[in-house]
């Protein structure tokens, strides 16, 4: 009987000795892949470098927003063009240097002597205020205004989704029918009415305005798509085997709902989290574009992105397009970091 | 320590599962489905019964039923169903509780889905004995590996820390076992428990089951669509068909003295491996029947082959054979003289298309 010597050639035909080899027990094994050729396959994974230039981002971003008042690449000077902690009005020296445009636009003002045309990173605003150092502070505001609202937002929803599609009956018909009347209502509109709402008009000429009514009017906003995808998330696990299972073996409701359902569900509600985070980020600039966020003199990007409006018609672009530019790029990082997420976790749904 | 939880021994006189009349229904826009239409029948301690049926004949809704686990909206139930003495239709969700796991347990058909994936395997099991048998942490680990050695699974220290994905279809069927007889039941659904796998897992898992029902003098009721199955491993085998039982009777007496056509019709599907190759399976005509509008007469009469005026004018009874343990719903059963008549016009008119065939062929 003679033996292939190696492997086959492609497209070689399988001739009788190759029957022979296969039902013959004791026939040495014949490799089928050359063992010179390399095993390991690469697998190209779409997005790697985006993934973490995003990661990146928000890294720099909250550290940035957290350490701001320490972080040796913002400016500090207080009586300069900083902003931060108790600096609040421009002083003099600001003035001087109010409207510079950044370090690297390539055009100047012809200044008056000893002052310099251009300023740093994203240049000044009309008081004088270092743009980067502020932006950084506005994202701040936005981060943690967004990042509460996305938190309370989640547990609500969450719990209601659960709640709604766990027990059905008239629980879910009272729930589905809120959560349709809030989803009915323009969201902005209804984070207006909210923010009005909740400032107390005594209060609202005084100087501070308080972080929560922002903070509510999102959670609120935030709760019914929420609701929504826990909600279907929950009735599509309930009726699997395993949950029935569980209950075959006597387990209670608040245990099937926490231990069997939920953990199931975090996946999905993590990567929707993401983007929830980023839209609320927006809405909220969209709430302080319309001096409806936190009072100043605290920054937000949406403020600044107003004030600059009135410049930008001057040609002094920079005043909005930085904090524009610093929340485009921080919402861009979240989304993708939640489709990184999503990605992730669709693989894994995939092995098992 | 002791892993195996003897089963609580409050037996009263009488069977340990006793099920009268037991009716499941369901209301849909349709029209009230009629999934379990008056079923009756006892179960012994330690003895197993095979509950056999088509697709929707009823048998996986009455095995939940039994349980309690069906969907309290839109659902019907009436009947007995008397467990050691007590009757536990209408029983609250509280008390069916302290039945489930404890006294009743289930095992599911798909292994796959039947494990939660994102919980470790090792705490799936001691979940259940932690919270019913009131062990600590330690003794829930001990008895879990005690299990998971019961149920034959090598490395069973490695398996607990292990998810469901990790594990072949075969392993979740035993870890599912595992989970099943954890807190010691005293009566096992296994609904459908080897459908999902493999032919050689599938007798290793029945082989599991029984030999688990043996060690733990438990009751088991099997839910099958296959007779091979239920053939083995059953005392008792009881055929569903539309909602209804249609014949009961020990195993062996079932298969040597079948009476109901339907059960024939069943064992005739099952393919012989000494028939030539390419002979045509013998399949059961038509679909199950309508279970809202559920034929008059017999429910099998629409397709059954021996089928004369009077199955579809008149429902039968449950009647008894020569054997009282034998119960069987026809007016003409397998042997009558009726259905000898039917049968040899049958095997004639084969015969003669097998002849035409060859000849066209």
């Amino acid at each position: 009987m003679d033996r292939p010597e190696g492997s086959r050639e492609k497209g070689d035909r399988l001739n009788m000795s190759d029957i022979d080899v296969m039902l013959d027990d004791n026939a040495p094994v014949v490799p089928l892949i050359d063992e010179a050729a390399p095993a390991k396959v690469r697998v190209r994974k779409r997005g790697r470098v985006t993934k973490w230039l995003a990661i990146s981002w928000m890294v720099f971003i909250t550290v940035s927003s957290i350490g701001a008042e320490s972080l040796p690449y913002i400016n500090h000077s207080c009586d300069q063009f900083a902003s931060i902690g108790e600096c609040t009005t421009a002083t003099h020296a600001n003035i001087r240097l109010a409207e510079r445009p950044p370090a690297w636009a390539g055009f100047s003002d012809s200044p008056q002597k000893g002052e310099p045309a251009r300023f740093g990173l994203m240049g000044t605003d009309k008081n004088g205020f270092d743009l980067f150092a502020r932006s950084l502070l506005g994202a701040r505001t936005s981060l943690i205004i967004a990042g509460l609202a996305i938190t309370f937002g989640l547990a609500i929803g969450t719990l209601l989704g659960m709640i709604a599609g766990y027990f059905r009956g008239w629980v879910d018909v009272v729930i589905e029918n809120l959560t349709n009347v809030l989803l009915s209502f323009p969201a902005l509109l209804l984070a207006i009415f909210f923010v009005t709402f909740f400032n107390d008009p005594s209060t609202a000429a005084a100087t501070t305005r308080p972080l929560w009514p922002v903070v509510v009017s999102l959670v609120i906003l935030s709760i019914p798509p929420l609701t929504r995808l826990v909600r279907a998330n929950t009735i599509a696990y309930a009726q699997r085997d395993f949950v029935v299972a569980a209950r075959s073996l006597g387990a209670k409701g608040s245990r099937v709902l926490f231990r069997e359902i939920l953990p199931n569900i975090v996946p999905t509600l993590l990567s929707f989290a993401l983007t929830g985070l980023a839209l609320l980020i927006v809405a909220e600039g969209a709430l302080a574009f319309l001096g409806l966020s936190v009072e100043a003199p605290v920054p937000t990007w949406g403020r600044m992105i107003a004030t600059g409006a009135g410049p930008l018609r001057e040609g002094s672009w920079w005043i909005s397009l930085m904090p524009a530019f610093m929340m485009f790029l921080t919402v861009l990082a979240i989304n993708l970091l939640g489709d990184v997420l999503a990605q992730r976790f669709n693989t894994r749904e995939a092995i098992s | 320590m002791n892993s195996r939880v003897q089963a609580t021994s409050r037996q009263t006189d009488g069977p340990l599962l006793k099920v009268t009349d037991l009716k499941t229904h369901f209301r849909t826009e349709r029209g009230l489905v009629r999934s379990v239409d008056g079923v009756s029948f006892s179960l012994e301690r330690g003895r197993a019964l095979g509950i056999v049926g088509e697709s929707g004949s009823g048998k996986t809704v009455l095995s939940r039923s039994i349980m309690g686990l069906l969907p309290g909206r839109n659902t019907e139930r009436s009947g007995s169903v008397v467990f050691e003495g007590e009757e536990i239709i209408g029983l609250s969700l509280k008390d069916r509780r302290k039945i489930w796991g404890r006294e009743m347990s289930m095992i599911f058909q798909d292994p796959m889905t039947s494990l939660n994936p994102v919980m470790r395997v090792g705490k799936q099991i001691t979940e259940g004995l932690k919270i019913h048998l009131g062990m600590d942490n330690e003794n829930a680990r001990a008895t879990a590996l005690r299990l998971l050695h019961d149920v034959r699974i090598p490395e069973p220290e490695k398996r607990l820390n292990q998810y469901a994905f990790e594990l072949s279809g075969g392993m979740r069927q035993r870890v599912m076992i595992a989970i099943a007889l954890a807190c010691g039941p005293t009566v096992l659904f296994a609904d459908e428990p080897t459908t999902a796998l493999d032919v050689t897992v599938q007798a290793q898992i029945l082989e599991l089951i029984g030999e688990q029902r043996r060690d733990r003098n438990m009751s088991v009721i099997l839910v099958t669509h296959d007779l091979g199955v239920v053939a083995g491993h059953t005392d008792e085998i009881a055929v569903m068909y539309g909602g209804k039982l249609v014949e009961k009777a020990p195993t062996r007496t079932l298969f040597a003295n079948m009476k109901m056509p339907y059960t024939e019709a069943l064992l005739r599907s099952i393919p012989n491996i000494e028939d030539p190759s390419h002979t045509r399976l013998n399949v059961i005509a038509g679909r199950p029947p309508d279970l809202v509008n559920p034929p008059k007469g017999c429910r099998f009469s629409p397709r059954c082959e021996y089928v004369q005026p009077k199955c579809i004018a008149e429902e039968p009874p449950l009647l008894t054979a020569e054997h009282a343990d034998h119960v069987y719903a026809c007016w003409y059963p397998v042997g009558s003289p009726v259905y000898r008549e039917k049968r040899a016009q049958l095997d004639k008119a084969k015969k003669s298309a097998g002849m035409s065939q060859v000849g066209a062929g």
